[in-house]
Protein backbone atom coordinates (compact mmCIF):
# COMPACT_ATOMS: atom_id res chain seq x y z
CA UNK A 1 0.00 0.00 0.00
CA UNK A 2 1.36 3.37 -1.08
CA UNK A 3 2.85 5.74 1.85
CA UNK A 4 0.16 8.92 2.39
CA UNK A 5 1.79 12.06 2.13
CA UNK A 6 1.31 12.44 6.49
CA UNK A 7 3.50 9.20 6.46
CA UNK A 8 6.08 9.92 3.98
CA UNK A 9 6.70 13.27 4.89
CA UNK A 10 6.36 14.27 8.73
CA UNK A 11 7.53 17.46 10.39
CA UNK A 12 8.44 17.12 13.78
CA UNK A 13 7.53 20.11 16.27
CA UNK A 14 9.95 18.68 19.38
CA UNK A 15 12.43 16.30 19.91
CA UNK A 16 10.30 14.15 21.50
CA UNK A 17 7.83 14.27 18.47
CA UNK A 18 10.89 13.37 15.99
CA UNK A 19 12.01 10.54 18.02
CA UNK A 20 8.43 9.00 18.21
CA UNK A 21 8.15 9.47 14.82
CA UNK A 22 11.27 8.10 13.50
CA UNK A 23 10.64 5.11 16.38
CA UNK A 24 7.23 3.99 14.61
CA UNK A 25 9.07 4.19 11.19
CA UNK A 26 11.86 1.69 11.91
CA UNK A 27 14.05 0.96 9.18
CA UNK A 28 12.16 3.30 6.92
CA UNK A 29 12.34 6.55 8.84
CA UNK A 30 15.13 9.22 7.94
CA UNK A 31 15.60 12.50 9.34
CA UNK A 32 15.48 15.71 7.34
CA UNK A 33 16.71 18.83 8.18
CA UNK A 34 18.04 20.92 5.15
CA UNK A 35 16.91 18.55 2.65
CA UNK A 36 19.80 19.12 -0.02
CA UNK A 37 21.65 15.83 0.05
CA UNK A 38 18.09 13.45 0.27
CA UNK A 39 16.50 15.99 -2.85
CA UNK A 40 19.03 14.73 -5.14
CA UNK A 41 18.36 10.96 -4.17
CA UNK A 42 16.81 10.36 -7.48
CA UNK A 43 19.70 11.47 -9.53
CA UNK A 44 21.89 9.15 -7.66
CA UNK A 45 19.25 6.48 -7.95
CA UNK A 46 18.47 5.69 -4.41
CA UNK A 47 15.74 4.46 -3.22
CA UNK A 48 12.61 6.43 -2.89
CA UNK A 49 10.28 4.75 -0.38
CA UNK A 50 11.96 6.26 2.04
CA UNK A 51 9.15 8.35 5.15
CA UNK A 52 11.30 12.15 6.18
CA UNK A 53 10.94 13.38 9.56
CA UNK A 54 11.53 16.64 9.18
CA UNK A 55 13.21 18.38 12.08
CA UNK A 56 14.20 21.99 10.69
CA UNK A 57 11.08 23.44 12.71
CA UNK A 58 12.07 22.09 16.27
CA UNK A 59 13.69 25.63 17.70
CA UNK A 60 16.48 24.34 19.60
CA UNK A 61 17.99 22.43 16.63
CA UNK A 62 18.52 26.46 15.09
CA UNK A 63 20.52 27.52 18.29
CA UNK A 64 24.08 28.45 18.22
CA UNK A 65 25.45 28.57 21.88
CA UNK A 66 29.11 29.97 22.28
CA UNK A 67 30.00 29.05 26.05
CA UNK A 68 33.10 29.73 27.76
CA UNK A 69 34.55 25.99 27.38
CA UNK A 70 32.86 24.46 24.40
CA UNK A 71 30.47 26.04 21.22
CA UNK A 72 27.49 23.91 20.90
CA UNK A 73 25.31 23.76 17.45
CA UNK A 74 22.47 21.97 16.65
CA UNK A 75 21.79 19.92 14.36
CA UNK A 76 19.87 22.21 11.60
CA UNK A 77 22.02 25.18 11.59
CA UNK A 78 22.57 26.29 8.28
CA UNK A 79 26.14 26.75 6.74
CA UNK A 80 25.15 30.30 6.79
CA UNK A 81 24.77 30.83 10.28
CA UNK A 82 27.55 28.87 11.35
CA UNK A 83 29.75 30.93 9.47
CA UNK A 84 27.92 33.94 10.30
CA UNK A 85 27.89 32.76 14.11
CA UNK A 86 31.82 31.65 14.31
CA UNK A 87 33.15 34.51 12.12
CA UNK A 88 34.40 36.36 15.45
CA UNK A 89 36.27 32.97 16.94
CA UNK A 90 39.72 32.67 15.58
CA UNK A 91 40.37 28.67 17.29
CA UNK A 92 37.06 28.35 15.06
CA UNK A 93 37.99 29.62 11.65
CA UNK A 94 38.35 26.03 9.82
CA UNK A 95 34.65 25.92 10.33
CA UNK A 96 33.99 29.03 9.52
CA UNK A 97 35.89 28.66 6.85
CA UNK A 98 34.36 25.22 5.88
CA UNK A 99 30.93 26.76 6.30
CA UNK A 100 30.96 29.85 4.49
CA UNK A 101 33.14 27.83 1.37
CA UNK A 102 31.25 25.22 1.01
CA UNK A 103 28.69 24.75 -2.40
CA UNK A 104 26.90 28.03 -3.29
CA UNK A 105 26.16 30.79 -1.90
CA UNK A 106 22.03 29.62 -2.18
CA UNK A 107 22.68 25.60 -0.96
CA UNK A 108 24.32 27.25 1.97
CA UNK A 109 21.45 28.69 3.04
CA UNK A 110 20.13 25.63 3.18
CA UNK A 111 22.36 22.83 4.28
CA UNK A 112 22.60 21.84 7.80
CA UNK A 113 25.99 20.85 9.59
CA UNK A 114 23.59 17.75 10.55
CA UNK A 115 23.18 16.59 7.30
CA UNK A 116 27.07 17.26 6.27
CA UNK A 117 27.90 14.77 9.08
CA UNK A 118 25.29 12.05 8.41
CA UNK A 119 25.11 12.04 4.56
CA UNK A 120 27.37 8.94 4.88
CA UNK A 121 27.74 8.70 0.99
CA UNK A 122 28.58 12.53 0.42
CA UNK A 123 32.75 12.30 0.59
CA UNK A 124 33.56 15.71 -0.51
CA UNK A 125 31.48 16.94 3.13
CA UNK A 126 33.55 20.35 4.43
CA UNK A 127 32.52 19.99 7.61
CA UNK A 128 33.29 17.01 8.76
CA UNK A 129 37.29 17.78 8.27
CA UNK A 130 36.90 21.33 9.80
CA UNK A 131 35.09 19.50 12.60
CA UNK A 132 37.22 16.56 13.24
CA UNK A 133 40.45 18.42 13.16
CA UNK A 134 38.86 20.83 16.01
CA UNK A 135 37.67 17.53 18.03
CA UNK A 136 34.32 17.89 17.67
CA UNK A 137 31.73 15.49 19.78
CA UNK A 138 28.36 14.58 18.52
CA UNK A 139 25.37 14.52 20.64
CA UNK A 140 22.83 11.64 19.88
CA UNK A 141 19.77 11.02 20.86
CA UNK A 142 19.08 7.10 20.43
CA UNK A 143 16.50 4.34 21.39
CA UNK A 144 18.72 3.64 24.24
CA UNK A 145 19.01 7.13 25.39
CA UNK A 146 21.51 10.29 24.94
CA UNK A 147 25.22 9.44 23.96
CA UNK A 148 28.27 11.51 23.18
CA UNK A 149 30.28 10.05 20.29
CA UNK A 150 33.32 11.55 19.27
CA UNK A 151 32.72 12.66 15.21
CA UNK A 152 35.76 10.09 14.77
CA UNK A 153 34.05 7.32 16.01
CA UNK A 154 30.55 8.58 14.49
CA UNK A 155 31.79 8.28 11.25
CA UNK A 156 32.69 4.14 11.47
CA UNK A 157 29.42 3.91 12.79
CA UNK A 158 26.66 6.13 11.41
CA UNK A 159 25.77 3.45 8.58
CA UNK A 160 25.02 0.54 11.16
CA UNK A 161 23.08 2.46 14.00
CA UNK A 162 19.75 1.12 15.08
CA UNK A 163 17.41 3.20 13.83
CA UNK A 164 15.76 5.85 15.40
CA UNK A 165 18.41 7.57 16.56
CA UNK A 166 18.66 11.14 15.73
CA UNK A 167 21.92 13.48 15.53
CA UNK A 168 20.42 16.51 18.28
CA UNK A 169 24.27 18.51 18.33
CA UNK A 170 28.02 19.43 17.81
CA UNK A 171 29.97 20.00 20.54
CA UNK A 172 33.28 21.55 19.83
CA UNK A 173 35.87 22.49 22.46
CA UNK A 174 37.88 25.99 22.96
CA UNK A 175 40.98 25.53 22.50
CA UNK A 176 43.98 28.22 22.31
CA UNK A 177 44.29 26.24 18.66
CA UNK A 178 45.00 27.98 15.13
CA UNK A 179 42.84 26.17 12.30
CA UNK A 180 42.66 26.33 8.76
CA UNK A 181 40.59 25.12 6.15
CA UNK A 182 41.83 24.82 2.82
CA UNK A 183 40.04 22.57 -0.39
CA UNK A 184 40.53 22.47 -3.91
CA UNK A 185 37.70 22.84 -6.16
CA UNK A 186 37.54 22.23 -9.89
CA UNK A 187 36.72 26.07 -10.50
CA UNK A 188 37.44 28.91 -8.09
CA UNK A 189 34.30 28.21 -6.11
CA UNK A 190 31.00 26.41 -6.31
CA UNK A 191 32.09 22.97 -6.81
CA UNK A 192 32.63 19.86 -4.92
CA UNK A 193 36.49 19.51 -3.52
CA UNK A 194 39.04 17.00 -5.02
CA UNK A 195 40.83 17.75 -1.95
CA UNK A 196 40.29 19.24 1.70
CA UNK A 197 42.65 19.38 4.43
CA UNK A 198 42.00 20.98 7.58
CA UNK A 199 44.40 21.47 10.26
CA UNK A 200 44.83 22.62 13.62
CA UNK A 201 47.88 23.39 15.73
CA UNK A 202 48.71 24.53 18.93
CA UNK A 203 51.77 26.49 19.10
CA UNK A 204 54.39 27.23 22.11
CA UNK A 205 55.80 30.80 22.52
CA UNK A 206 58.58 29.62 20.79
CA UNK A 207 57.14 28.76 17.86
CA UNK A 208 56.81 24.93 18.24
CA UNK A 209 54.12 22.89 17.50
CA UNK A 210 52.90 21.42 20.55
CA UNK A 211 49.85 19.38 19.04
CA UNK A 212 48.80 18.82 15.09
CA UNK A 213 45.49 17.31 13.94
CA UNK A 214 45.45 17.03 10.10
CA UNK A 215 42.13 15.78 8.42
CA UNK A 216 41.70 14.80 5.20
CA UNK A 217 38.73 15.15 3.29
CA UNK A 218 37.25 14.55 -0.09
CA UNK A 219 40.38 12.31 -1.28
CA UNK A 220 38.91 8.78 0.21
CA UNK A 221 35.03 8.31 0.70
CA UNK A 222 35.14 9.31 4.42
CA UNK A 223 37.26 12.11 6.04
CA UNK A 224 39.79 10.71 7.73
CA UNK A 225 42.82 12.22 10.30
CA UNK A 226 47.02 11.85 8.86
CA UNK A 227 48.32 10.38 11.98
CA UNK A 228 52.05 9.82 10.31
CA UNK A 229 52.06 13.96 9.40
CA UNK A 230 50.23 14.66 12.41
CA UNK A 231 53.46 12.71 14.35
CA UNK A 232 55.34 14.58 12.30
CA UNK A 233 54.56 17.80 12.88
CA UNK A 234 54.50 18.09 16.34
CA UNK A 235 57.81 18.96 18.15
CA UNK A 236 58.66 20.79 15.12
CA UNK A 237 58.72 24.80 14.43
CA UNK A 238 56.20 25.48 11.61
CA UNK A 239 57.57 25.73 8.30
CA UNK A 240 55.57 25.33 5.16
CA UNK A 241 58.89 23.15 3.01
CA UNK A 242 59.13 21.05 5.50
CA UNK A 243 55.57 19.86 6.28
CA UNK A 244 55.24 19.83 2.50
CA UNK A 245 58.20 17.35 2.25
CA UNK A 246 56.01 15.71 5.10
CA UNK A 247 53.22 15.71 3.24
CA UNK A 248 54.76 14.05 -0.09
CA UNK A 249 56.51 11.07 2.07
CA UNK A 250 53.41 10.18 3.63
CA UNK A 251 50.82 11.30 1.18
CA UNK A 252 51.44 7.03 -0.34
CA UNK A 253 48.97 6.45 3.46
CA UNK A 254 45.78 7.58 0.98
CA UNK A 255 44.13 5.74 -1.88
CA UNK A 256 42.60 8.51 -3.53
CA UNK A 257 38.78 7.58 -4.84
CA UNK A 258 37.84 7.77 -8.09
CA UNK A 259 35.20 10.11 -9.30
CA UNK A 260 33.41 12.12 -12.08
CA UNK A 261 35.56 15.18 -11.26
CA UNK A 262 38.74 13.79 -10.58
CA UNK A 263 40.53 10.68 -10.90
CA UNK A 264 41.81 8.77 -7.47
CA UNK A 265 45.56 9.50 -8.03
CA UNK A 266 45.06 13.54 -8.49
CA UNK A 267 43.36 13.55 -5.18
CA UNK A 268 46.09 12.01 -3.68
CA UNK A 269 48.76 14.40 -5.45
CA UNK A 270 47.12 17.16 -5.05
CA UNK A 271 47.71 17.04 -0.60
CA UNK A 272 51.49 18.09 -0.76
CA UNK A 273 50.00 21.78 -1.77
CA UNK A 274 47.13 22.11 0.15
CA UNK A 275 49.54 20.96 3.55
CA UNK A 276 51.91 23.50 2.39
CA UNK A 277 48.59 26.19 1.66
CA UNK A 278 47.24 25.14 5.25
CA UNK A 279 50.49 25.85 6.88
CA UNK A 280 51.02 28.89 5.48
CA UNK A 281 47.87 30.17 6.27
CA UNK A 282 48.26 29.19 9.66
CA UNK A 283 51.52 31.17 10.17
CA UNK A 284 49.58 33.82 8.86
CA UNK A 285 47.60 33.72 11.88
CA UNK A 286 50.07 34.89 14.13
CA UNK B 1 -2.10 17.02 3.06
CA UNK B 2 -2.38 20.91 2.58
CA UNK B 3 0.21 23.61 2.35
CA UNK B 4 0.27 26.92 2.73
CA UNK B 5 2.82 29.22 0.83
CA UNK B 6 2.96 33.07 0.41
CA UNK B 7 3.66 33.31 -2.94
CA UNK B 8 4.85 36.79 -4.45
CA UNK B 9 2.25 38.37 -1.67
CA UNK B 10 -0.45 35.78 -2.26
CA UNK B 11 -1.50 33.56 -0.05
CA UNK B 12 -1.61 29.97 -1.52
CA UNK B 13 -2.42 26.72 -1.07
CA UNK B 14 -0.99 23.53 -2.67
CA UNK B 15 -1.56 20.03 -2.40
CA UNK B 16 0.97 18.49 -4.45
CA UNK B 17 3.11 15.83 -2.18
CA UNK B 18 5.05 17.28 0.26
CA UNK B 19 8.31 16.38 -1.08
CA UNK B 20 7.74 17.55 -4.78
CA UNK B 21 10.66 20.25 -5.48
CA UNK B 22 9.21 23.60 -4.87
CA UNK B 23 10.05 24.66 -8.05
CA UNK B 24 8.13 22.35 -9.87
CA UNK B 25 5.33 23.26 -7.78
CA UNK B 26 6.02 26.86 -8.89
CA UNK B 27 6.00 26.02 -12.44
CA UNK B 28 3.25 23.59 -12.41
CA UNK B 29 0.63 24.01 -10.04
CA UNK B 30 0.94 28.29 -9.94
CA UNK B 31 2.22 28.91 -13.65
CA UNK B 32 5.18 30.80 -12.11
CA UNK B 33 7.85 29.38 -14.76
CA UNK B 34 10.31 32.11 -14.24
CA UNK B 35 12.42 29.45 -12.34
CA UNK B 36 13.96 27.56 -14.46
CA UNK B 37 14.44 23.86 -14.41
CA UNK B 38 17.82 22.61 -15.19
CA UNK B 39 20.04 20.79 -13.20
CA UNK B 40 18.51 19.83 -10.37
CA UNK B 41 21.13 19.66 -8.02
CA UNK B 42 21.72 22.67 -6.90
CA UNK B 43 24.89 24.25 -8.53
CA UNK B 44 22.98 25.74 -11.54
CA UNK B 45 21.19 28.68 -9.93
CA UNK B 46 18.57 28.95 -12.65
CA UNK B 47 15.42 27.74 -10.08
CA UNK B 48 16.83 30.17 -7.42
CA UNK B 49 13.89 31.95 -5.71
CA UNK B 50 13.49 33.94 -2.51
CA UNK B 51 12.37 31.72 0.44
CA UNK B 52 12.03 33.63 3.89
CA UNK B 53 13.86 36.14 2.09
CA UNK B 54 17.08 33.95 1.71
CA UNK B 55 17.90 32.69 -1.73
CA UNK B 56 17.72 29.06 -2.17
CA UNK B 57 17.91 26.62 -5.18
CA UNK B 58 14.08 25.36 -5.42
CA UNK B 59 14.57 22.20 -7.10
CA UNK B 60 16.01 21.09 -3.80
CA UNK B 61 13.27 22.20 -1.33
CA UNK B 62 10.61 19.71 -0.82
CA UNK B 63 7.33 22.19 -0.58
CA UNK B 64 6.56 20.18 2.32
CA UNK B 65 9.44 22.42 3.78
CA UNK B 66 7.91 25.83 2.24
CA UNK B 67 4.59 25.48 4.54
CA UNK B 68 4.10 28.51 5.93
CA UNK B 69 6.71 30.64 4.34
CA UNK B 70 7.24 33.08 1.89
CA UNK B 71 8.39 32.75 -1.36
CA UNK B 72 9.66 35.33 -3.98
CA UNK B 73 10.09 34.56 -8.10
CA UNK B 74 11.33 36.68 -10.48
CA UNK B 75 8.19 37.56 -11.06
CA UNK B 76 8.00 39.54 -8.21
CA UNK B 77 10.90 41.83 -8.82
CA UNK B 78 8.80 44.46 -10.54
CA UNK B 79 5.34 45.72 -11.27
CA UNK B 80 3.82 43.77 -14.63
CA UNK B 81 5.35 45.80 -17.40
CA UNK B 82 7.55 47.13 -15.75
CA UNK B 83 11.59 46.38 -14.98
CA UNK B 84 13.30 46.48 -11.57
CA UNK B 85 16.46 49.11 -11.25
CA UNK B 86 18.52 45.45 -11.85
CA UNK B 87 17.02 44.62 -14.54
CA UNK B 88 17.20 47.79 -16.13
CA UNK B 89 20.55 48.14 -15.54
CA UNK B 90 21.21 44.56 -17.33
CA UNK B 91 19.25 45.80 -20.65
CA UNK B 92 21.49 48.90 -20.73
CA UNK B 93 24.54 46.71 -19.99
CA UNK B 94 22.83 44.40 -22.83
CA UNK B 95 23.73 41.31 -20.50
CA UNK B 96 21.46 39.30 -21.47
CA UNK B 97 21.27 36.10 -24.17
CA UNK B 98 19.85 32.92 -23.91
CA UNK B 99 18.19 33.99 -20.80
CA UNK B 100 17.79 30.87 -19.05
CA UNK B 101 20.08 31.38 -16.13
CA UNK B 102 18.90 35.49 -15.78
CA UNK B 103 16.02 34.35 -13.71
CA UNK B 104 17.87 32.89 -10.99
CA UNK B 105 20.54 35.53 -11.15
CA UNK B 106 18.24 38.48 -10.82
CA UNK B 107 17.18 36.77 -7.45
CA UNK B 108 20.34 36.25 -6.10
CA UNK B 109 21.95 39.96 -7.14
CA UNK B 110 18.90 41.29 -5.96
CA UNK B 111 19.36 39.99 -2.34
CA UNK B 112 23.31 40.27 -2.45
CA UNK B 113 22.19 44.28 -3.30
CA UNK B 114 20.18 44.30 -0.76
CA UNK B 115 22.94 43.24 1.66
CA UNK B 116 26.00 44.23 0.21
CA UNK B 117 24.93 47.71 -0.73
CA UNK B 118 28.66 48.80 -2.23
CA UNK B 119 30.41 45.41 -3.28
CA UNK B 120 33.76 44.98 -5.37
CA UNK B 121 34.02 43.08 -8.56
CA UNK B 122 35.10 39.89 -6.62
CA UNK B 123 32.09 40.02 -4.20
CA UNK B 124 29.97 39.84 -6.91
CA UNK B 125 31.71 37.04 -8.24
CA UNK B 126 31.35 35.17 -5.31
CA UNK B 127 27.75 35.77 -5.18
CA UNK B 128 27.11 34.73 -8.16
CA UNK B 129 29.01 31.42 -7.56
CA UNK B 130 25.96 29.61 -7.44
CA UNK B 131 24.55 30.75 -11.06
CA UNK B 132 25.86 29.10 -13.99
CA UNK B 133 25.84 30.94 -16.94
CA UNK B 134 27.30 29.42 -20.25
CA UNK B 135 26.60 32.27 -22.66
CA UNK B 136 28.14 35.43 -21.22
CA UNK B 137 31.19 35.30 -20.04
CA UNK B 138 29.73 37.15 -17.01
CA UNK B 139 31.23 40.50 -17.19
CA UNK B 140 28.38 42.40 -18.26
CA UNK B 141 26.30 40.93 -15.68
CA UNK B 142 29.00 42.24 -13.11
CA UNK B 143 29.18 45.61 -15.13
CA UNK B 144 25.48 46.03 -14.84
CA UNK B 145 25.55 45.11 -11.06
CA UNK B 146 28.36 47.39 -10.23
CA UNK B 147 26.91 50.14 -11.98
CA UNK B 148 23.43 50.05 -10.25
CA UNK B 149 25.64 49.28 -6.93
CA UNK B 150 27.03 53.18 -8.08
CA UNK B 151 24.20 54.60 -8.76
CA UNK B 152 22.26 53.53 -5.00
CA UNK B 153 25.30 54.91 -3.39
CA UNK B 154 24.86 58.24 -4.88
CA UNK B 155 21.66 58.39 -4.59
CA UNK B 156 20.60 58.01 -8.53
CA UNK B 157 18.57 54.85 -8.11
CA UNK B 158 16.49 54.54 -10.59
CA UNK B 159 12.46 53.95 -10.39
CA UNK B 160 10.72 51.09 -12.21
CA UNK B 161 10.18 53.03 -14.90
CA UNK B 162 13.53 53.70 -15.43
CA UNK B 163 13.45 56.97 -14.28
CA UNK B 164 15.99 58.75 -11.50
Amino acid sequence: MPMTDDRRFYVARSLPDALAALAERGHAGVPLAGATWIMRAPIRQERQDLSYVAISRIDEFRNVEILDHEIRIGACVTHAELATSLAFLPECRAIGQAAGGSANPAVRQVATIGGNLCASKFAAADLVPALMCLQAELDLETPRGPERIALEQFLQVRTSMEPGWLLRRVVVPRTACRSVHVRLPLRKAGDYPVAIVSMAAVLSTSGLVTSARVVVGSVEPAARRWKRLEADLTGCALDTGSAAEKAEKYSEDFQGRDGIEAPGWYRVKVLTSLVRRAVQAIQQES
Amino acid sequence: MSLHLNINGDDRLSVKDPLTPLVDVLRDEFFLTGAKVVCREGFCGACTVLLDGRPVMSCLIPVGLADGCTVRTVESLAPVGALSPLQQAMEQYDAVQCGMCFPGMMISLTHFLEHTPNPNRDQLKGALTGNICRCTGYERIIDAALSLAAERSSGMERDDHGKS
